[in-house]
């Protein structure tokens, strides 16, 4: 599948024996993978295989302790300079969307434009309306978060993490936490967005979404990469006995 | 069915009957109260004290340890209430603004990372919360005030006498700043030379020591004497005064401006960051501009030339003149008139002591002190556990996203943290300064002379104890609702909109 075209570019994200522990407990065991600019990754695994652990070293969110993480031609280090640059890189969406309570969802999404880009309060906010029309909640602009569905929010979160104009789009776990008949709006800005050439790493149990948009999926078990693939591969003829039960379960 | 209702339907009906209750429970409360009244009025008839206010307009008679100097003890009994309202304020505002500080960090330093720095604080918040502040107060006055030392061995920091600073200590201070200043500007090419530069400058500084031990190097230094800016005994605690002088206007007339100039900067920079993106030092060019026009201002106003001669009546009522620095050294004319022929504006004076007391400077007294302790002391450690709550309240979550935007650490404090936090805070440290405001009346403990104790010795010399009670509850009151209409108003403000 992998064309002369997608070879010749340089991954956008290196992980090199990447291992950590939260007290004795190995979470990541010799994670290595690299993922290509404009490349759909969709993580699996049971809970507890250390998957949001990992997209959350990506912009250390959680320090890994062994191996090396260089994301954008950048090392993930102690550098301070380093975690700044590559969080504004990289855009990241929660499960429980963490919006801002306090500042309307305009604010939300300018705020770190404004902050961190330093952008003028004018350019921040027209960026801001057009992604709220990218999103489909462009009449929300002045509400609060506490006055908007689960599902609502949870584009505005998608919103705020592109208004940084970011390079790689990290999903942990989206729409865990969504009713239902929500989760497809969410669903489809994130196709979109796929589709769009957007970098996405993709933390999910959404099996239908993996299929229709990944480029990869890799399969998370007790902190290792048991296998990897497209999702032909994957969801067709799966090789490894772990990943067939898991799937057998959740299919 | 035509709907008739029967009187007994009535009585059964849930609001008719609230009502009825209502109204029952008022008579017999109105009823209560009346009784009590009309006992209370008779009683006092008896003695002919029924309340009025005319006693205020009498003389007071009595001594006031902390007073302004207009206050004597042929003042009305008015004067001696108002000055133990002020003294409340001055203790109650000062502890509200002081707690707060203290609170803040002692608060975050609960949540310190540092083992260190968290176990000592949680540890003296331990011991001060689960202790009756009128013992601490007590500690404060009996242990620690009246521990000082007696007025002739007052404590002076700086310590009275000369000092002595060698020239060369100079000479290493600019070279160390030259050095710095060269090696942080050297090209990255050049990088390597900021090691050997350094351990050179240092090298120079420890020969040239030692060449001066051995006087190869000139030993000249600067000699100047030291007079005290504080000093600290059992009497309390001395300190310098500014007194304006008569030119005083004419210079805060320059320093306005400057404010002003500083203000119209911050918002108009502040207009064009939102306009453009493009941010300007603003805080630099404010204390620039503050700065700059309370600097010239000084030099223009005291350029002017002073009056250099004052004209002293002595007893016999001869009047000489003399110059007012003579008349300082023999101390003919008091701060206060030297302030009117002074050039500055402003005059430092520091404590001065002669053998019983201080005669200029400012001072607090060890009830104060003790007093302002206890109540700072006590609220602050509350505090802290409220800020402490307030912080720990804001979800893991909202740090975490404000991280992954790339925003720095004190704007996820500034912009994410407090805002949210502060909505937990503020209405139990309001309660905490409506407690600081109460608790001042602890005050008569160590007989600082408060609206309380003041209206006490009022109450004691008029026989007037209702009216005095009355009016130290009205005026407590109003303290209070003060407070409280203040928190609530910033409570409203932090309010978070929720469907």
């Amino acid at each position: 599948m992998i064309d002369e075209a997608t070879v010749a570019r340089d991954p956008i994200i290196k992980c090199e024996g990447v291992n950590k522990w939260f007290g004795e407990f190995h979470v990541l065991r010799d994670i290595s993978v690299d993922v290509l600019p404009q490349e759909v990754v969709v993580i699996i695994g049971p809970s507890g295989s250390g998957k949001s652990t990992f997209i959350r070293c990506i912009n250390r969110l959680e320090e890994h302790q062994e191996g090396k993480i260089v994301v954008d031609n950048m090392e993930l280090s102690h550098d301070v300079r380093n975690i700044a640059a590559i969080r504004r890189e990289i855009g990241m969406v929660f499960q429980q969307f963490n919006l801002f309570p306090h500042l309307t969802v305009l604010q939300n999404i300018t705020l770190a434009p404004i902050q961190v880009r330093r952008w003028s309060r004018d350019k921040a906010e027209a960026k801001a309306r057009e992604l709220l029309e990218r999103v489909g909640i462009p009449e929300q602009a002045e509400k609060y978060p506490g006055q908007l569905s689960g599902g609502q929010q949870q584009r505005v979160a998608i919103a705020r993490a592109l208004a940084m104009e970011p390079k790689i789009m990290l999903f942990d776990e989206p729409t865990s936490a969504l009713d239902p008949e929500m989760i497809k709006e969410v669903l489809d800005v994130m196709k979109e967005l796929a589709t769009s050439g957007m970098t996405m790493l993709c933390v999910t149990h959404e099996m239908g979404f993996a299929r229709e948009v990944a480029d990869r999926v890799l399969f998370f078990d007790q902190g290792r990469i048991v296998e990897t693939g497209t999702p032909e591969h994957f969801f067709v003829n799966p090789q490894h006995a772990r990943t067939k039960l898991f799937l057998s379960q959740i299919l | 069915m035509a709907a008739s209702r029967s009187p007994s339907s009535i009585l059964r009906d849930t609001r008719v009957l609230s009502l009825i209750g209502q109204i029952i429970f008022a008579i017999v409360i109105i009823a209560a109260l009346y009784g009590l009244l009309t006992s209370i009025l008779s009683a006092l008839e008896a003695q002919n004290l029924l309340p009025n206010l005319r006693f205020l307009q009498d003389r007071a008679g009595f001594d006031i340890g902390e007073a302004p100097a207009w206050y004597s003890s042929d003042r009305t009994y008015w004067d001696a209430y108002t000055i133990g309202f002020i003294n409340t304020l001055r203790v109650v505002i000062a502890g509200l603004v002081l707690s707060t500080v203290i609170g803040i960090f002692l608060g975050i330093f609960l949540l310190s990372r540092n083992w260190l720095l968290r176990n000592s604080s949680r540890s003296i918040v331990e011991v001060l919360r689960n202790t009756p502040i009128l013992v601490q107060l007590f500690v404060w006055y009996f242990v620690v005030m009246l521990s000082l030392p007696t007025f002739q061995q007052s404590i002076s920091l700086p310590p009275e006498g000369y000092a002595s600073l060698p020239l060369r200590w100079i000479v290493y201070l600019i070279g160390a700043y030259l050095v710095w200043n060269y090696t942080r500007n050297l090209p990255p090419q050049r990088s390597h030379l900021r090691r050997p530069i350094v351990w050179a400058a240092v090298a120079s500084a420890i020969l040239a020591e030692i060449a001066a031990r051995f006087g190869l190097v000139t030993n000249a230094a600067f000699r100047f004497e030291i007079q005290p800016w504080i000093y600290l005994n059992i009497r309390g605690l001395a300190f310098p005064e500014l007194l304006p002088t008569a030119r005083f206007a004419d210079w805060l007339a320059f320093v306005t401006i400057g404010v002003v100039l500083a203000f119209v900067q911050w918002v108009y920079l502040g207009r064009v960051k939102e306009a453009t993106g493009h941010a300007y030092p603003r805080l630099l060019y404010a204390v620039a501009a503050i700065g700059l026009l309370t600097v010239v201002g000084w030099v223009i106003v005291s350029g002017e030339p002073a009056a250099t001669t004052v004209t002293v009546t002595n007893a016999d009522g001869q009047a000489t003149i003399m110059p007012i620095e003579q008349a300082r050294a023999d101390e003919l004319i008091t701060p206060e008139e030297e302030a009117v022929y002074a050039a500055a504006p402003l005059l430092l004076k520091l404590p001065q002591k002669n053998n019983f007391r201080f005669t200029q400077g400012l001072q607090i007294l060890p009830e104060y002190a003790a007093l302002f302790l206890a109540l700072t002391i006590y609220t602050a450690v509350f505090i802290a556990e409220i800020v402490r709550a307030g912080i720990l309240a804001v979800p893991p979550g909202q740090v975490e996203a404000a991280r992954a935007l790339g925003l720095s650490g004190s704007d996820v404090l500034r912009l994410v943290i407090l805002p949210q936090a502060l909505r937990v805070i503020i209405p139990p440290l309001g309660n905490q300064y409506l407690n600081l405001a109460k608790n001042s009346s602890l005050a008569i403990a160590v007989a600082y002379a408060d609206l309380f104790q003041i209206t006490t010795t009022i109450m004691n010399q008029s026989g007037q104890s209702v009216t005095g009670m009355i009016m130290v509850m009205i005026t407590y009151l109003l303290i209070s609702l003060t407070i409280a209409a203040l928190s609530e108003r910033a409570n409203r403000r932090f309010q978070i909109v929720t469907r």
